[in-house]
């Protein structure tokens, strides 16, 4: 983990993981996906849950 | 006075006129007309027409060929001149063919794979390491080499211009895409993997590292997704094995401590005599008869036959705890191996997936238990594991309903769905499943790989309609899109070029069947050596394969029905329930000339509802640059995925569900659909529980649901995180004081002296606490 002794900050420069599906497969970031596949990810809206 | 010319890459050479009248000879001969004395003079003539210009700028390579074909064609000559032109044109596509590898070739030596599509191509291979950029490498040439020579011309054309997608191009000439490995067969007798022999496991520890190494040495034969179809059935027999084990060695255990002289192998003995006469052996729920026997051949061992009840009683009662546990470490080595192994060079995890669910078995509902506990764990840190992709089969009498042996399964998958993404659902009672499904015959029950691939249905050998063993050979997909904007709203034209694409990706099919079925069994040492594909145990190691992989499936895909279905009629199948009919009409339309083809062949051709990968960005890039933004149709950065509602329309899951549903009864390749919930499921299991029956009952075959997860690697927090992490505090990127960490109760045993600048074991150690 990163850490600035002078400032005595942990996890600079540390992203968040955030787990999507894309084209089926789990990732934990969407930076390694071509451009088509961020796009659609970026695109998705939610869906009124069932019942609702 | 002409002395030099610029070549194309710009430098300026000596002009040599014998450059040019070896050309004009060549154009002469392909005529059938040399003439010696009128190739001097073209020459001549352009050379003076170079002189005459009273030129200031040096010309360049295609000034003057230019040049030569004016003076042909004013020689007369114009048969020569046609050739000429023919000649040229040819020079040209093969130096713009190379130039384009070379660009490719650049893009990967050169550029980092944040800014590269080429190495973002495949997610899972990291194109930035030295083994990802030389799979890159050989992938590009090989798809160069197998574009220009093992394609006919139209088929060419059509993959290059993007009407249709031949995937795993790379692989073309090489192998197939996946099989569904049936585990129970391949660990009988033990199995080798290329790399030494290893033997049948005899506990649930190594049958787990079994089905690891078997995934990763299929990988090496195939180009596609691992899939163990029989996980639960299968992982059974080594809980089985661990039982007995731990069973035995627990009476020994007890006997010594009180004094009796017992040793496990004597143990084993008698046990295995014990199950040669009557049958059974010692398992999770006893069996009367074994227990009766064994107790006799106890007290004939011991001086106390108080000490044989006694040693039989204690194992009895512990024993299943501690298969229990074992159980759960076994599951969770596999998914720990399964996220960090690599194959292929080193450079690329492989894409797996398990398929469970229905086995009602002690043993087997143990497994499953595990495997989703294990996941439900997460990793070392908690993290969200990515492999493998997990199939729950949902059935009903089997764990569908309450009170049904396997439900509290069912409800536990629901539970670890909705925090960790997986498992994903499949619905053995969809009917175009159920057909097949056979109660007596496992290998019948439905079984989906890795990303929607499904392989049950069998026109090659109608009694071998099952899912263990076999696979897709390989598969190409149609631009819909594209044939929609084209026919203008002609609906007979559309079909007519529909129909006209179909015929050609099954020729191209065919002809790639026709490289694969001369591959030999050495050429998969794995997948056919260890008898993993279906019949190819009764095969030698230099017998071709043609018979035995007639029993996989050619598939044809489609990409971007939505679009299509704006472009010709104005509305998506979202919007219009016109629309809706007329989509399914164009899918059912694609599935009859397929099955045609499957009568006509007797192979198994099937209709995929392509999962996009690759190829989602490239068809509309190529078709906005031809056709401009049309609304709804070019004007987004992907096509939506095969038959899907467009994923930014506004829509109920309900209505999602049930609109996408009947097109999963004419995919019989594969199909997936997903549903997107908002906020924290896992806080709300009755409304993700409502989605997955609610597919069921739509007759959906294969489902998922997405949903946010997300976690800080600084505190390790899990859940949702917005913009602020709602454990530590930071955002993304943000630092956080240590002081403030260590009040959290993180990072407590260290200190500024002490804590790494890349991490030590101690401080991860520390960041565990996940389950808040
Ligand atoms: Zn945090």
């Amino acid at each position: 983990m990163t850490y600035n002794p002078e400032t005595k900050m942990v996890g600079e420069g540390v992203k968040f993981e955030r787990i999507r599906r894309i084209t089926g497969y789990l990732v934990g970031t969407v930076d390694r996906f071509n451009d088509g596949k961020r796009a659609e990810e970026r695109d998705r809206v939610k869906h009124t849950p069932v019942g609702q | 006075m002409l002395t030099s010319i610029i070549k194309r890459d710009g430098r300026v050479v000596i002009y040599d006129r014998n450059k040019i009248k070896m050309a004009i000879l060549k154009a002469m001969e392909a005529s059938g007309s040399t003439d010696f004395d009128k190739a001097d003079q073209v020459t001549e003539a352009v050379e003076s027409h170079f002189n005459n210009q009273n030129m200031k700028n040096t010309p360049t390579v295609e000034e003057i060929q230019d040049q030569v074909e004016h003076e042909l064609m004013a020689s007369g000559l114009d048969n020569v001149a046609k050739r000429y032109i023919l000649y040229r044109a040819s020079r040209n596509t093969i130096r713009e063919r190379k130039s384009k590898l070379v660009k490719v070739f650049d893009e990967i030596t050169f550029s980092d794979a944040l800014d590269s599509d080429v190495k973002r191509e495949n997610a899972n291979i990291d194109g930035d390491t030295p083994m990802g950029a030389m799979l890159k490498y050989g992938s590009e040439s090989a798809k160069d080499y197998f574009l220009k020579f093992l394609l006919s011309p139209d088929q060419a054309e059509a993959h290059r211009e993007g009407y249709i997608h031949i995937h795993d191009f790379d692989f073309y000439a090489l192998t197939m895409t996946c099989c569904q490995i049936d585990l129970i067969k391949l660990f009988k007798g033990g199995f080798s993997t290329g790399h030494g022999f290893l033997r049948e496991p005899n506990d649930i520890q190594s049958y787990s590292a079994l089905a690891c190494i078997a995934i990763q040495s299929n990988q090496n034969d195939q180009h596609g997704g691992q899939s163990i179809v029989n996980f639960d059935y299968a992982l059974a027999d080594g809980v089985r094995k661990t039982y007995k084990k731990l069973y035995l060695k627990n009476i020994a255990k007890v006997c010594d401590v009180l004094g009796e002289k017992v040793s496990y192998d004597q143990l084993k003995e008698i046990s295995a005599a014990i199950t040669e006469k009557c049958g059974a052996m010692p398992k999770i729920t006893p069996d009367e008869t074994y227990v009766a026997l064994e107790l006799e051949e106890l007290k004939k061992l011991v001086k106390d036959p108080a000490v044989a009840e006694k040693a039989q009683q204690f194992a009895l009662t512990r024993t299943e705890e501690e298969t229990d546990k074992a159980t759960y470490q076994a599951m969770e080595a596999f998914i720990h191996n399964l996220n960090t192994m690599h194959s292929r060079a080193g450079a690329q995890t492989p894409f797996s997936s398990i398929n469970y669910g229905m086995d009602t078995s002690d043993e087997g509902r143990m497994v499953m238990k595990n495997v989703m506990l294990a996941t439900d764990a997460g990793l070392g840190h908690g993290e969200t594991p990515i492999f493998p992709i997990q199939i729950f089969r949902v059935k009903e009498g089997i764990n569908y309903n309450p009170g049904e042996r396997n439900y509290d399964l069912f409800q536990l998958a629901i539970k670890v769905s909705a925090k960790r993404l997986f498992p994903n659902f499949s619905f053995q009672d969809a009917p175009y499943n159920l057909k097949y499904y056979n109660p007596d015959d496992v290998r019948t029950e439905i079984g989906y790989m890795g990303c929607r691939t499904r392989v049950v249905a069998n026109t090659y050998d109608p009694n071998n309609e099952i899912t263990y063993g076999r696979g897709n050979l390989s598969f190409t997909s149609i631009n819909l899109p594209r044939l929609a904007i084209e026919a203008k709203g002609d609906e007979d034209l559309f079909y007519r070029n529909l129909k006209k694409y179909i015929d050609l990706c099954v020729k191209q099919l065919m002809d790639r069947f026709a490289i694969q079925k001369k591959k030999r069994v050495r050429n998969f040492p794995f997948l056919m050596g260890q008898g993993v594909w279906i019949d190819s145990d009764k095969l030698d190691i230099d017998d071709e394969v043609g018979e035995v992989i007639k029993h996989g499936t050619l598939s044809v895909g489609f990409i971007g029905l939505a679009e299509t279905l704006t472009a010709l009629y104005g509305k998506h199948h979202g919007e219009s329930e016109e629309a809706q009919k007329k989509g399914l009409e164009i899918i059912g339309f694609m599935r009859r000339i397929l099955d045609e083809y499957s009568e006509r062949y007797k192979l198994n051709f099937s209709l995929l509802a392509t999962p996009a990968e690759g190829l989602s960005g490239r068809f509309v890039r190529i078709d906005k640059k031809r056709f401009g933004e049309i609304k709804g149709v070019t004007d987004k950065e992907y096509y939506t995925n095969s038959f899907h509602i467009p994923v930014a329309y506004e829509i109920s899951a309900y209505d999602k569900i049930n609109l996408e549903a009947p097109y999963h009864a004419l995919t019989n390749a594969g199909h997936i659909t997903y549903v997107e919930l908002d906020g924290d499921v896992s806080q709300n299991l009755e409304a993700f529980e409502a989605v997955v029956r609610c597919m069921k009952e739509a007759g959906i075959g294969y489902g998922a649901i997405n949903h946010p997860v997300d976690r800080d690697p600084v505190c390790g927090y899990n859940g949702i995180i917005g913009d602020v992490c709602p454990r530590c505090g930071r955002r993304d990127c943000e630092g956080v004081p240590l002081e403030k960490l260590q009040r959290l109760g993180l990072y407590k045993h260290l200190n500024a002296a002490t804590l790494g600048q890349c991490g030590n074991q101690l401080e991860e150690a520390d960041r565990i606490p996940n389950r808040i």
